[in-house]
């Protein structure tokens, strides 16, 4: 790659950040090009957050229709596994699993949902809900 | 801009990485006097690898690395240049975070290894629980720290809760709030013993792990396996499946036709000092190769965006990985006798 090649695309989800790049300027010498986004990394990120995005308005869909907690969707949010919440919040994996269910998850005591909370980064309150729109307020934190 | 001041007074100097680890490595050399590039570091570390872990699965794809595992490239440069690290994990996360403002009070620049999701500087679409990402952290401010992501063009600050949950986050790879800083950095190391060392040992990995996935084998079974795919999982999930290869490519952390550039600027600037003609050589088929790499990345894209309308096939990526896979083992043969031959 040369330093003219290096892709300038200006991609919106740099946020203007710009990543280094290994590029040979005219004498044939290796230098670090800042860019400033490729598209056809764009592609490929873009098809692995609409995916992303959907999975979690599906689990949304699921906690307003109430079959799941709204645990199931912060986790998601989080991007987390059930295996990872579980470690995050010094719970077995066993519970986490059934604390996907929306009739166990309401019974929960304040201070499990509170483990629950400082895992995830949220406050309780955020925690029970989830937001009204799909994509509503995406990532504060 | 791009100069810090550190809690010593000492000058910092930022300089804009490709790859986190060796960044943060030839960092943390410079600042203990020893002037060395990101690319030296990454090869005497010997950062270059490739694998398919196709039953470890994030999100239902598998994993394909482009670079040895998290810590190697730190812990290979600093052994092969004798540097001597002081290293501490820990079980508290307050303990941890104790152990970083003192370093930090006592004038030193600390690496840390931290999961990528809970940094909140970055861009909302890099973020993904990863736990290899490394950086330094300079010094305290006010509620927070003040730090050098190499990945980033400038220093940050970044809120001391976030970088709590960054050291101490779940999942797999758990960095337990790993930092570590030079204990002492030898005045003249030997670079060319290091970098002939890292170079055998970076062809023994790519030509010589008796396991397929890895290696320049490894980018045979991949291409075999995405030969197949659109037959065995359908169309769509194969694009799936390519997507986060590409991805695992170009965007996160793990750099394949980026990591191919920087060690052939490796390559480069071991010719140098070795004045070897050789290597220079090797250094331009390397670029090649990067190309090559690229070129897929941007086949993979179109086939993705074009859902099958487009003349390419996954016929076609097969071909250009097997390519790939040719020239890097040709290259990596070659640089096999090449590192035998050089003097010390």
């Amino acid at each position: 790659m040369k330093v003219n090649e290096v892709p300038q695309d200006d991609t919106t989800y740099y946020q203007g950040e710009k990543r280094a790049c290994y590029a040979l300027n005219k004498d044939g010498k290796y230098v670090i090009v800042p860019s400033s986004g490729w598209s056809a990394e764009e592609v490929v990120n873009g098809l692995a957050v609409a995916e992303l995005a959907a999975k979690l308005e599906e689990t949304r869909q699921e906690v307003l229709n109430g079959l799941k907690s709204s645990l199931a969707y912060h986790m998601e949010f989080r991007q987390m596994t059930p295996d990872i919440l579980a470690k995050t919040a010094g719970m077995s994996g066993f519970r986490v699993h059934r604390h996907f269910r929306p009739e166990v998850f309401n019974r929960l005591k304040s201070t499990v949902l509170e483990r629950y909370a400082r895992a995830l980064a949220l406050s309780v309150e955020e925690l029970k809900s989830v937001p009204d729109k799909s994509g509503g307020g995406r990532d504060t934190k | 801009m791009n100069s810090e001041i550190t809690a010593g007074g000492k000058p910092f100097i930022h300089h804009h990485s490709a790859h986190c680890e060796s960044g943060v490595t030839a960092s943390l050399f410079r600042d203990h006097g020893f002037n060395i590039s990101e690319a030296l570091v990454f090869g005497i570390g010997s950062g270059i690898f490739f694998g398919h872990l196709f039953f470890v699965k994030i999100v239902g794809l598998p994993i394909t690395t482009f670079r040895s595992q998290p810590g190697a490239v730190f812990r290979k440069a600093g052994k092969r240049l004798g540097a001597k690290f002081v290293t501490m994990r820990f079980r508290s996360p307050q303990k941890g975070m104790d152990e970083l403002r003192r370093a930090l009070k006592e004038g030193k620049i600390v690496g840390l290894t931290t999961n990528i999701y809970w940094l909140s500087y970055f861009p909302n679409r890099f973020r993904f629980q990863f736990n290899g990402h490394n950086l330094i952290a300079l010094r305290e401010i006010e509620g927070g720290f003040r730090v050098s992501d190499p990945v980033l063009e400038h220093p940050v600050d970044c809120l001391a809760d976030d970088l709590e949950r960054a050291r101490f986050a779940h999942g797999p790879l758990e960095p337990h709030g790993f930092m570590y800083y030079p204990a002492s950095v030898p005045k003249y190391p030997d670079i060319k013993k290091a970098c002939i060392k890292g170079m055998k040992d970076t062809c023994n990995m790519m030509l010589r792990i008796p396991i397929p996935i890895f290696g320049v084998r490894g980018i045979r079974f991949l291409a075999k396996r995405i030969k197949n795919s659109p037959q065995k999982l359908g169309f769509d999930d194969a694009c799936r499946h390519l997507g986060n290869i590409v991805r695992m490519q170009e965007e996160i952390g793990t750099g394949g036709a980026g990591f191919r550039f920087m060690y052939a600027a490796f390559l480069q600037e071991a010719g140098e000092l070795f004045a070897s003609g050789e290597l220079a050589q090797l250094s331009q088929e390397m670029t090649v190769i990067g190309d090559l790499w690229r070129e897929f990345a941007v086949v993979s894209a179109r086939i993705i965006k074009q859902r099958g309308q487009s003349d390419d096939t996954f016929d076609k990526i097969y071909g250009l990985l097997m390519e790939c896979a040719a020239r890097e083992e040709a290259l990596f043969k070659k640089l096999k006798i090449v590192a035998g031959k050089l003097k010390k």
